[in-house]
Parts: C-alpha cells; structure tokens; sequence
C-alpha cells in the first residue's frame, strides 16, 4: 500500500496549483470532484487507517490544477478515521484553497466546518451546493451576504448538473492566487477570544516553529479545544510544560465561566456563529412541501418500513441474481465465442499439446472466464444497486430499521448492507465495510460476510444439494449457515476487546439521483476491484493448472485422507476439490465432477454414483463455510491486513471442518 | 450551620469545591487553585480552613470531598448562584458569557434574605438560563426531572441537558452536529425492537442509537 504522505506529498510537489475539497458527508462533494476531474484518479490511503483520499487533476484555461477529496465529514476536530484523516491530508497537502461545499438546505450545520477551516488560516472557497433543492423547499439564500459575513467567497452551485462549478474554480484560483490573505477569522465569544489571543501571544513569544506552519491563532484554539496532535507537539518543545500549563489555565478559565468544558464551548460558540450567519441570508418564502417529507416517513415508520425493506432486500437479491446471471452468461459466452479460440490456438502454436501449454490455458483462459463468469458480472450489479440506494438516501433507512439486530452482533445499522450484498459476492461486501467506523467493527463484520453465502456458493448448493438430495436439504444449508453466523458474531462481540460505537448518523431527505454519477461511481468502485481480485484469480488458476496437468494433483490427496475420509467421511479426492475451490467457490462442484469423471470415467457425471445424499450435503456445508475465496482473503488482506485476513480464514476452516464433522456424524445416527 | 455565619471566602472555596465534584471529578487542590485563581499556597490555607470547620476533609491522592455537614450549604450556595445568574441575564441583561463570572464574584457575599428577596423578584424560577436546577431555600435540590433521551417517545420534544462524559470522542462528535447541551431536539421516530431514534435537530435529522440516546440527558420541553 502506498503511504499517503508519499502519495500527498508528491501532489504538493507537482501541482502548481493545489485545491482540496471539504464539506459534509452527502453534499454533492463527490459530484464536484467527479464533474472536475476526468480519469486517473489515485487514491492515498494513510497506514493503518481505511479512509481514502483521492488525488486527480483539472484543467482550467490550460492551467493544471491538482484536486484533493478529502473525506466527507462534520468537523476536522476529532479522533474519529474520517475527520483524522481530512485533516492530516489537508495539513499535509497544504492546499493553495480549500474548496467547502456546504448544503444550502441545512446551511447553519453545514457552516461548522468552513468555521473551523478558517480558524486553522486556510483560504476557503464556499460552493453552495444543492441551490435548486433549496429553491424547491422554498428557500433563498443570499450568497453575497453569506460572502460578506464569512469573508470568503461564495458561488452557488448545483453540482449534480455541473451548474456553476467554472465560477467556482475561477473563484478558487483568484482565492488562491490573492498576494494577502483575507482577514477571514471567525470571531467568538470575549472570554473566548481573550483566552485564544493571550495563549496565541505566549505561542508567538516562545519562538517556535508552529505544527504544520499553522498561525498562532488555530495552534491556540487547538490546544484548547485538548486536540491531541497538538499537545503532543507541545509536550515535546523545550517549554512544553510551560505552554500547555497556560492552555489549561485558560481552558479552565473558560471552563469556568460556562460551566462546561472549553472543548465543548468552542464547538458551541462556533454552533452559534454559524447558526447566525445561516439566520441572517436565509429567507423562507414558502413552507417546505410536506409531501417529501410524508414520503420520508414511510421508509422510517416501521409499519411501512420494514415491509419496505423486505421488499428491497428481495428486489436487491432478485436483481443481483437475475442481472448477474444475465452478465455472466453474456460475458462467458461473448468470451467463448471470440476470445477464447484465439487463445487457444496461440498458445497451442507457441507451447504445443504439452502439460505447459494446458497449464498455460488454465490460467490465461479458463482464468479469464472464471473472473467473467463469478467476480465481474456480480460485483459491478451490486455496485450499481449500491449507488442507486446510496444516491436515493434509501441506504440510511437501511441502517436505521436494521440496526437493533446489528447491535446484537455488536454492529449497527450500517453494516447490513455489506452483509446483505455478502450474499452476491464477499468481496464488494468487504470493501462496503468500510462503511463502519472503528476496525473492530470491521473485522466482525467481515468475518459475518466471509460466512454469507456467496452467489458461488449458492451455486454449490444448488448444483449439487438442491438438485441430488432436495430442496429441503438445500434450505436447511441456509439456516445452518445463517445459525453459526449468528452465533460467530455473537461469540466475536464478546471476545473481541473493546465495544462498539453506537449508531450517530445524519438522514437524508430523498434526493433525486443522477444516472451519470451513479455510473461513474459504479465505474470507479469497480475497478478498484478488479484490480484487486482479478490478478489474484488469474495466478491461483495458473498454479491448479500446474498441478492439474502435471499430475501433482493426487499426490495431494494422500495428506488429506484422514481429516476428508475419516472426520468428514467424504472421498478424499472431493477435499482436494475443496481445497481448489478456494480460487472459485462454484469449481468445488466443477472439479468434482471432472475429477470423478477422470477417476471413475465417464457417466460419473451423475454426482450419486461417486457420493451419497449425506456425502453431498457435508460437502456443501463445509464448501459453504469455509474461507470464501483466494479473491475474498486478498481484500481482507487490503482492507485489515495479513494477520487479520489469515485469522478470519482460520477461524472459518475450523468453523466448516467442526460443522463439516458434526454433520457427518449426525447423518450417519439417523440413516 | 448557618451559611450566613461564614466568612464569604470561605463560601466562595466550598461552592468551588462543589462545583469541582459535580463537574470534573475527582477534585483536587491544583483544580481548585486553577479554578479560584489563587496560588497553591492559598488555596492550601483555604481548605485548611474548611477542614477545621469539618466541611471537607481530603482524601489520599488527594481527592477532596465535601462532608455531610457541608452539602446543604453548598446547595444554598448553588442557589444563589444559580438565581444571580438569572437576575443578571432575565432584569439586567447582561451579555451571556459574562453573567456566570459575575455570579460566581457576588455569590459568596448575598445574604440568605436577599437570596430570596430575589427568587420572590424572579418569580421562582425553576432553572438556571444554563438550564440547571434551582434547588429549594432548604437547600434541598428537587429532582431536576432529567430522562435520558432515550425515554422519550416520538413526537416529543425535549433540550439536552447534558452529555454523560464518558468517551470523549462521543461528545465532540455529538457536538460537531450541534447536539450540545440547551440545544432542542425532536424525537421523530423511534425504531421498534430497542433499534434507533430519529431525531430533529434544527434542519437536520439524525439517526441515533439507543445507547447513544441513553447517555443523553435531557428535560422535557
């Protein structure tokens, strides 16, 4: 993984002009970024932290222009992933202008952050984004007050549709090219600003280099808002002590008079500021259409919400299946029909009949249509209903009604939609856990999604269970897996140390979503995982067809006979067909019937001559359970590190080898 | 003991004291240096002087309490307090971040008549314009019919009173949304089976777990 700082600081380099964006979660941010930005967007992880920053380029009257995402957050105070990491990228990117899109329907929250912004001395552009929605709730707002008061620029814009977004960056440049600075600093309460000024005085006076190159007034204002960063810093100067005795002092003098503590009071003078700000170039011309909003309750209310949601949670799977079915069977066949030939054929030409060759084609074809097959198809259909719930605000009401049944889990309810799309394929699921806030909170819920059945699994189940033993058996499969899921999280809940955030999380109105930026984002989430996932089939696929075609294959089978044959009472060849199955989950079934085909001959094909109805439930229980797929634990590894992503994979081949035996055992009691 | 029998520098540590406690426990002598303005060496002879009175005594580590003897003062005290604070924002309009320095200064030195010349002036008033409780003459505090948000069904409204300070991260996240103490918040809707409570807060709406809401507190408005 890249470090960020190398990343970031590259861009500082190379850019000659550097614009950061900012603003609250769901104001149109990514719109901006999108529709300023083309391809060629990298994206810089900080170690250790799962938030992302991306990095692209604009041009703008043939000047080049870097543009940095930071993450959508509230604030830039606290300890949380998303506001450390918007404010580490902002210090260490050290942009020229700092771009805040602000929500014009909810203004007076929205202003928090360009408030804090301006006290830390960035220059500030205010795009004033969702103007039309406003306009529609009988809102007007007067941009060139709101310029006034806040001393910075502001430019209304509707981002969705691109509408004022030159103004903007022809805003921003002349911001950022300005010799002097704005005298843009927020001013708060006396007794605030006296204990800011007297701290910035002593800061200036003890002639040292301030963290970040940051003026004297937001150093003060950070230690005494008790940042933690800051009074690390401090802690480690010569006279250290001496500073951060002076903030408590003040801290405490603030504290005093307000009788809560100065952190709170600086957050609440800001509340405050910003709230008379928004007041004062608000108009209301009308009342807000109570249709939206009656519209808005049915999703929440729970005698409307929770059929609802059931009827997107089937709309969601049906969609999956159906439109992932259709995908793959297109892609296969497309592949088939015209690549695939080719392939052959050059390879044949290049390496002959032999072993190579086959091995060769095993990864390079077979390989290929492995990934056009399962990954792709499944994983670019969830992205897409993704964006679609994400975009429409429906994703919120998903958290909200599922939430009393994640906290069991020690989730809440923005884990269900990972865990829900856990069931079309693992590995979208476990980058979708970046929803969540905290790793623990991660690591149990990609533990819960490595135990979803996949679509692949799926296919197992129903290849092999539904069709040779009966549906029955095939549903009990489901609820076996849906019990020990259940039962894992619960035991991870308790096990794991620490305890979970609750649930703190802003509802969106409906917003009408725009079919171009649904698909840009479906675009970009996609392609990070077929970066991730494809390069990991395709090897896996080169090294069983070495294995295959070498003949190595059965050597293996011989270590495997006392854990397969004598604890699951399966054929020993079937486990070998397990162990494969993690580059593919579905070719657990594959391989077991060319490898009894190539064992027992042809007609082996009928899977009852090989196994009995018992052999095949095991095998499919165990198949369902363990680790989901050589592309699953490659994510895990991106997305929580090795030592993580080997012990979730452990934990679930204990898990499917205990379920695995214990059926075995059952069966055999009650034949 | 009468209050009006002590010397007000006295009051003035005793009520600082207090305040210590219910704020920012444990309380200590450099806490109350830091809070009185007085150097160490002071703020040692002021409670010496409470000690000797049998008002507090210290603990090992240092942590100060208040003894029995001197609660019922304290709360007097508190209400004087909180009623000063009243007078000087409600009759003469002082700017807000300064009525509670004025208080604390004027505090210590109100008789106890002139304490309630004052409630009688006000009208009773029930709460501080923080919105803390006003305890009774007696020095008896009422219950200040505080719930946690969590209690709350929907369709009602109510102001924070406080945050439980338990994780700091909570609070400052609570606070960059602007759920800060006298802020309004209605509860929209709460989700069955112990789930969520949607809340308005101003324009926004917030999604709030219930444990989240049980650390609220907040009266009913």
């Amino acid at each position: 993984m890249l470090s960020c700082h190398g990343e970031i600081a590259r861009w500082k380099r190379e850019m000659p002009t550097g614009l950061a964006l900012a603003g609250n979660p769901n104001v149109g941010k990514s719109s901006v970024f999108n529709r300023l930005t083309g391809m060629g967007v990298v994206t810089a992880n900080y170690p250790g932290k799962t938030v992302e920053v991306h990095l692209a380029t604009t041009r703008f009257k043939d000047e080049e222009i870097g543009v940095m995402d930071l993450p959508g957050t509230y604030a830039i105070g606290s300890t949380s992933e998303d506001q450390w990491v918007a404010r580490r990228a902002l210090l260490d990117g050290g942009p020229d202008v700092v771009c805040v899109v602000v929500d014009a329907t909810r203004l007076e929250r929205n202003l928090f952050l360009p408030l804090q912004l301006l006290d830390l001395g960035f220059r500030l552009v205010i795009a004033l984004n969702l103007v039309d929605e406003a306009w529609r709730e009988g809102l007007r707002i007067d941009a060139r007050r709101l310029a006034r008061l806040l001393g910075v620029p502001v430019v209304p814009t509707v981002a969705i549709r691109g509408q004022g977004l030159d103004q903007l960056v022809e805003a921003a440049l002349a911001e950022a090219r300005a010799a002097a600075p704005r005298r843009a600093t927020p001013r708060y309460g006396r007794d605030v600003e006296e204990a800011v000024a007297a701290l910035a005085e002593r800061l200036a006076a003890a002639d040292v280099a301030l963290p970040w190159g940051l003026p004297p007034r937001a150093v003060a204002l950070l230690l005494l808002e008790e940042d933690d960063e800051t009074r690390a810093w401090a802690r480690d100067l010569p006279a250290g002590e001496r500073i951060l005795a002076d903030a408590e002092a003040a801290a405490e003098r603030i504290a005093a008079g307000h009788d809560e503590p100065a952190p709170i009071r600086i957050a609440r003078e800001r509340h405050g500021l910003a709230g008379e700000i928004a007041e004062k170039v608000k108009t209301r011309v009308c009342a807000p259409s109570a249709r939206q909003d009656r519209f808005w309750r049915l999703t929440t209310a729970p005698a409307t919400g929770f059929p609802l949601l059931a009827a997107v949670l089937v709309g969601l799977f049906a969609t999956l299946f159906w439109m992932g079915d259709y995908l793959s069977t297109l892609l296969t066949a497309l592949w088939e029909a015209w690549a695939s030939p080719g392939i052959r054929a050059a390879v044949r030409l290049a390496l002959g009949e032999g072993a190579a060759g086959r091995s060769l084609l095993w990864g390079v074809d077979a390989g290929v249509n492995a990934a056009l097959a399962v990954g792709i198809p499944y994983v670019l259909t969830f992205y897409l209903i993704l964006s679609v719930l994400e975009d429409t605000g429906y994703l919120n009401a998903v958290a909200f009604l599922t939430d009393p049944f994640m906290h069991r889990l020690g989730l809440h309810g923005r884990a269900a939609i990972p865990l829900v799309a856990g069931a079309g394929c693992n590995v979208p699921a476990i980058m979708g856990t970046r929803v969540l806030a905290t790793m623990r909170e991660r690591v149990l819920a990609s533990t819960l999604v490595c135990l979803m059945p996949c679509s692949a699994r799926t296919a197992v189940i129903a290849g092999a269970v539904a069709r040779y033993v009966g549906w029955a058996p095939a549903v009990a499969i489901y609820l076996i897996v849906a019990g020990l899921g259940f039962g894992a999280g619960l035991g991870l809940n308790r096990v794991l140390p620490g305890r979970s955030t609750g649930l703190v999380m802003e509802m969106f109105p409906f917003r009408r979503p725009s079919v171009l930026g649904m698909l840009r984002q479906t675009w970009h989430r996609f392609k990070g995982f077929v970066c991730v996932a494809t390069p990991v089939v395709l090897a896996g696929s080169l090294a069983l067809g070495v294995i295959y075609e070498t003949g190595l294959v059965w050597a293996f089978t011989v270590p495997l006979r006392p854990l397969v044959e004598g604890w699951l009472g399966l054929p020993a060849v079937a486990g070998l067909t397990l162990i494969f199955a993690v580059l593919r989950k579905e070719l657990a079934l594959q391989l077991l019937i060319t490898l009894a085909i190539a064992q027992y001959g042809t007609g082996a094909d009928d899977l009852l001559r090989f196994m009995d109805r018992g052999q095949i439930f095991t095998y499919a229980l165990v198949n369902t359970l363990y680790i989901p797929c050589i592309a699953t634990v490659a994510v895990l590894a991106r997305e929580l590190g090795w030592r993580r992503a080997l012990l979730i994979s452990a934990f679930t081949i204990a898990l499917a080898l205990l379920a695995g035996g214990v059926a075995h055992r059952l069966i055999a009691l009650m034949a | 003991m009468d209050p009006a029998s002590l010397p007000p520098a006295v009051l003035e540590c005793l009520d600082a004291v207090s305040r210590l406690e219910r704020e920012e426990p444990p309380a200590s002598r450099a806490a109350l240096a830091a809070r009185l303005g007085l150097d160490d060496a002071a703020a040692g002879e002021r409670l010496g002087q409470l000690e000797t009175l049998g008002l507090l005594r210290a603990e090992r580590g240092g942590r100060l309490r208040l003894t029995a003897a001197a609660r019922p003062i304290a709360l007097r005290l508190v209400r004087r307090h909180r009623l000063l604070e009243r007078f000087l924002t409600d009759q003469l309009r002082l700017p807000w971040e300064r009525v509670h320095e004025e208080a604390c200064r004027l505090t210590p030195v109100l008789a106890d008549d002139v304490a309630e010349a004052l409630a009688t002036l006000l009208g009773d008033p029930a709460t501080c314009p923080h919105g803390n409780p006003i305890p009774a003459p007696d020095g008896t505090l009422r219950p200040e019919h505080a719930t946690s948000l969590d209690r709350l069904k929907a369709g009602q409204a109510a102001i924070i009173l406080r945050i439980e300070r338990e994780e700091r991260g909570l609070l400052r996240d609570l606070a960059a949304l602007g759920l800060l103490p006298q802020t309004k918040v209605e509860v929209d809707e709460v989700a069955p089976f112990g789930g969520p409570l949607l809340v308005r807060v101003g324009s926004a709406r917030y999604a709030l777990g219930r444990d989240v809401a049980a650390r609220i507190l907040v009266r009913k408005a």
